[in-house]
């Protein structure tokens, strides 16, 4: 709506290509979703979505401190 | 509102390449199309737009308030009632939203109607704020455009302003699903605009969130995180493994929880019960709502819980016209008055109303060959000429 507004970016674009040049591709699943491909028993190709992996708290050796008392696995 | 070929600038992708814009194709398709643009005038944009954009938040945020307490409101929207108490602490301690974005239906003379409001994690903010103001002020410079040729968009400078406001000194963590190119992206810009700010930040993937003894958040490198802005649905939280940590956990979240309530899209219903009538709204029930029958057999179906155009069903006349394939509709459906969308050139335009701090600030536009724009749907710029 101002036609003397910058817009500047400073961690994006040429001197972060490396870090965000990654063949992004538009949304197909939503965020936090993947997608994954596969072919079904005929040979035709299908896509779906699944969640991240292990979502928030998915990866149970995410437990920290005094670990030992929780173990690996023991997450909830 | 008029649907304008034009040319395409020749650089354009390699201009998009350098601001970090690699998604602006997929599988040789375009997904940024500037072979047109969509031209408003300023008081279609000031008065149809803008104004609007600002009342149905606002009326967002009222329902919130009622909905906050009512217990019969949050179980027609099937949040589990483990998080209600999350819910609602986060409204009382008014926990700052950053932003969200309305999808409108909008043909240029009658008013704009409130199709669905992403208000928890939307996405394609990078090309909004960023790419179409470049091809703006370029198509200017190399008169594609006319020269008095502007743009609504304050999106970026109203990012680092709000960032401002909501750090308070804090370091930020941005979370999302990194592996996802789309997410890191839209986090990487968001990342920007927040050291923009001022504001220290780190990124880490939603899987590599921990949690201390004390039942603190914590990095990879075992720091509190205090303040997270995270591009993750909150419905997913309340079901991950540390989902009922959430409560007693320390973390301020952006958005905050109380926007669990209005990405929901059992919203709709319940705007059309305490607005009825209201020129921005479409008529809307629950499915297992009688009044439902109101709508007579046309009318599209979506699930409460619903991205990207998935799962949604289009009826005409008691016939399914188009139906989108998808994961969701296990916690119910609502009905929404069919608005067909307007064609321009055999293409069904759905607009993008952006709020940053709840003001309303920019617009974006995707269309689509299909009247349900999905994840097929292209991104085209759009100037008030």
């Amino acid at each position: 709506m101002k036609r003397s507004r910058r817009v500047i970016l400073t961690m994006m674009g040429s001197a972060a290509v490396g870090a965000v040049s990654m063949g992004l591709v538009p949304r197909d699943c939503g965020p936090g979703g993947l997608p994954v491909l596969t072919r079904d028993p005929d040979g035709r190709r299908r896509e779906y979505c699944r969640a991240s992996y292990g979502g928030f708290g998915g990866a149970p050796f995410r437990f920290h401190g005094h670990a030992h008392a929780h173990g690996h696995g023991h997450g909830g | 509102m008029q649907r304008i070929l034009c040319p395409e600038r020749d650089d354009w992708r390699v201009t998009a390449e350098q601001t970090g814009f690699d998604f602006h194709s997929i599988d040789g398709e375009r997904y940024w199309d500037e072979r047109a643009y969509y031209a408003f005038t300023l008081d279609q944009i000031e008065r149809q737009i803008e104004t609007p954009t600002g009342e149905i938040d606002a009326m967002c945020l009222e329902l919130v308030g009622h909905a906050i307490d009512d217990e019969n409101i949050l179980r027609r929207l099937k949040i589990p009632e483990s998080f209600w108490p999350l819910i609602s602490e986060s409204w009382y301690r008014d926990e700052a939203s950053l932003y969200g974005r309305l999808d409108l239906s909008f043909d240029g003379r009658g008013p704009a109607k409130l199709l669905e409001y992403n208000a928890d994690t939307p996405t394609s903010i990078f090309e909004a704020a960023v790419f179409q103001w470049t091809w703006l002020e370029q198509a200017i410079e190399r008169q594609i455009i006319p020269a008095r040729a502007d743009q609504f968009n304050s999106i970026h400078e109203r990012l680092i302003e709000t960032w401002v406001k909501l750090g308070e000194g804090r370091p930020l963590h941005l979370a999302g699903t990194t592996e996802s190119e789309e997410d890191a992206g839209t986090l990487a810009y968001l990342e920007d605009t927040a050291r923009q700010a001022g504001l220290a930040t780190t990124l880490i993937d939603i899987e590599d969130i921990g949690l201390r003894d004390d039942g603190v958040f914590v990095d990879l490198d075992d720091r509190p995180i205090e303040l997270a802005f995270k591009l993750y649905p909150w419905e997913w939280m309340f079901q991950d493994a540390f989902g009922a940590r959430l409560i007693k956990a320390p973390t301020r979240w952006i958005e905050p929880p109380w926007k669990a309530i209005l990405s929901n899209k059992g919203i709709l219903p319940l705007l059309w019960e305490m607005f009825p009538g209201h020129p921005n709204l479409l008529p809307a029930y629950f499915e297992d709502d009688p009044n439902a029958a109101r709508l007579g057999t046309s009318f599209v179906r979506k699930p409460l819980y619903s991205r990207e155009g998935a799962n949604i069903t289009l009826v005409g006349d008691g016939v399914t016209l188009v139906q989108q394939e998808g994961p969701y509709g296990a916690e119910g459906f609502i009905r929404q008055a069919l608005a067909a969308l307007p064609e321009f050139s055999g293409q069904y335009p759905v607009l993008g109303s952006w709020l940053v701090d709840h003001t309303p600030c920019g617009l974006s536009i995707r269309e689509d060959a299909n009247p349900i724009t999905g994840n097929t749907s292209r991104f085209l710029p759009h100037a008030i000429l």
